[in-house]
């Protein structure tokens, strides 16, 4: 029945059909649902505007009334604390960090560096060379529990991304 | 002989331009058909509409680690519990995010606005979808005692990973999502095992933590204007959705930029440089998520997103404040 509400739409159906089609419709089942998702779907691929109309305006306009925090050379409230939290969770579960040096260094030890590496390491184009690798990344999870909760993939597939922000180190830090 | 060979050229442009031209009139449906896209919706929906309880998988470069996720979608209430290694916790509700570390006693806080702060997938962002991915309906599979149908993204350039999902055909719950790289290879992938649709009870979305005497870690993320900071160029195909300052751990003050071409994100953070830490350029990942540090303009730069490692890093590099 699918197929034959999208040829409807198409208006690519015969009048037999279109009649039963049509009844298929009132029956607010599947054929209804896919009525409305293929209309809901066309209008969002021309661009008709849809729910989001004045979400940009209304967010523009809050952002203008801020004042600005982050600005180079201004000195901020230095937080009082505490990378006891951090210190906490700096066992994260990253496959490994890989620190560059700011200057090109073509020194010896450098060539065993990359290969030292996991193998889920993926190796960046880089300017610089590899000059360490470690295995945490202090404060990761930190990021990812921020990052996480605006990727559009958790509207399919709920909290589940959500597990790498919680999950075990790979490698615990020496106590 | 130069002469002809430009007229050679020519032609064959003016032919390119007629066929492109002629493309449209050829099929009706030049990109994923409606079917197809309705799958997508249909994930999406189950997403929100369904209650549900399952052991989830997680698989990445050989590692893999195991949690319940329970949905009560009544209370509109979800709950993540790590089962090996160390006890943890999430419980996501409307508007309230907390994460619950047991072994340091502190409750992470991140709360949501009103209004929805990000667009959904489905309509809103098929177009910018659609532009970056090509999208089909792959094969049907059983897994895990559920006969799946596969939808298949596969992106059109190098710059953001492919991706597998394999929905209940019944309900269109995503019972396994898998990443892929250029080359095919699987990046991560969850999967649900023991799934079982509805019969969840509130009590089975609880935090099972009396949490009282924690320290709680609130972000107190709002939308700000970051004056001066940007990506400068985008990385084509991610835009600028949400800017905000935000609470990192305890109280550290934080900017963050998100980008997104639809379905994958990537955030910059950007902080003020603290003593004795430095912002040594550096690149970490985690399965599909890469992370690069680097220090711009006195500040650390910290680039997460669930994209190839060269995205990020191109990302991070295009990290400017211009006054």
């Amino acid at each position: 029945m699918k197929e034959k509400i999208s040829q409807l739409m198409d208006g690519e159906l015969g009048a037999q059909d279109t009649e039963a089609a049509l009844r298929a419709l009132r029956g607010e089942g599947e054929a209804f649902d896919a009525w409305r998702i293929y209309h809901l779907i066309s209008d969002a691929m021309r661009d008709t505007p849809l729910l989001s109309a004045g979400f940009a305006a209304r967010l523009r306009e809050r952002l203008a009334g801020e004042p600005t925090v982050l600005a180079p050379a201004r000195r901020l409230p230095r937080p009082r604390v505490v990378w006891a939290a951090a210190a906490s969770l700096a066992a994260v579960a990253l496959v490994g960090w890989v620190a560059f040096a700011p200057q090109p260094e073509p020194a010896a030890p450098l060539a065993a560096a990359p290969k030292a590496a996991p193998a889920a390491v993926v190796a960046p184009q880089r300017t610089v060379p590899v000059v360490a690798v470690t295995s945490v990344l202090p404060g990761a999870n930190d990021y990812l529990l921020a990052h996480q909760g605006f990727s559009p993939r958790v509207y399919l597939q709920g909290m589940a991304p959500y597990l790498r922000t919680v999950s075990e180190p790979v490698q615990e830090p020496a106590k | 002989m130069l002469r002809a060979a430009l007229a050679a050229v020519s032609v064959t442009l003016a032919g390119a331009a007629l066929a492109q031209s002629a493309a449209p009139a050829a099929g009706p449906h030049s990109g994923p058909d409606r079917e197809t896209l309705a799958w997508l919706k249909k994930i999406e929906d189950a997403s929100r509409r369904l209650s549900y309880t399952g052991t989830f998988v997680y698989q990445q470069g050989g590692r893999t680690e195991t949690s319940r996720i329970t949905r009560l979608a009544g209370a509109d209430t979800e709950r993540l519990e790590v089962l090996d290694g160390m006890p943890r916790e999430i419980v996501r509700t409307r508007d309230t995010l907390r994460c619950y570390l047991p072994e340091s006693r502190v409750v992470k806080v991140e709360r949501r606005s009103g209004e929805r702060s990000f667009p959904r997938l489905l309509p809103q962002q098929v177009g910018i979808l659609t532009e970056h991915y090509d999208i089909s309906l792959g094969e049907r599979r059983r897994i895990g005692g559920f006969e799946c149908q596969a939808v298949v993204l596969t992106p059109k350039d190098n710059l953001r990973y492919g991706y597998r999902l394999y929905a209940d055909v019944n309900t269109g719950m995503l019972v396994r999502a898998m990443t892929v790289d250029a080359a095919g290879n699987m990046v991560e992938q969850f999967t649900f095992t023991g799934l079982r649709i509805g019969g969840v009870t509130q009590d089975m979305v609880k935090p099972r933590y009396a949490a009282g005497a924690w320290r709680v870690e609130d972000a107190d993320a709002t939308p700000a204007s970051l004056d001066g900071w940007g990506v400068y160029p985008e990385l084509p195909g991610f835009h600028k959705v949400l800017e905000l300052k935000r609470r990192m751990g305890a109280s550290r003050p934080v900017g963050q930029l998100v980008y997104s071409d639809g379905l994958a994100a990537v955030s910059v953070f950007i902080e003020p440089l603290r003593r004795g830490r430095d912002a040594t350029p550096g690149l970490a990942s985690l399965g599909a998520i890469h992370i690069y540090t680097r220090e711009v303009a006195n500040h650390r730069i910290t680039v997460v997103g669930e994209a190839p490692a060269e995205s990020v890093e191109r990302i991070a590099n295009a990290v400017e404040y211009r006054p």
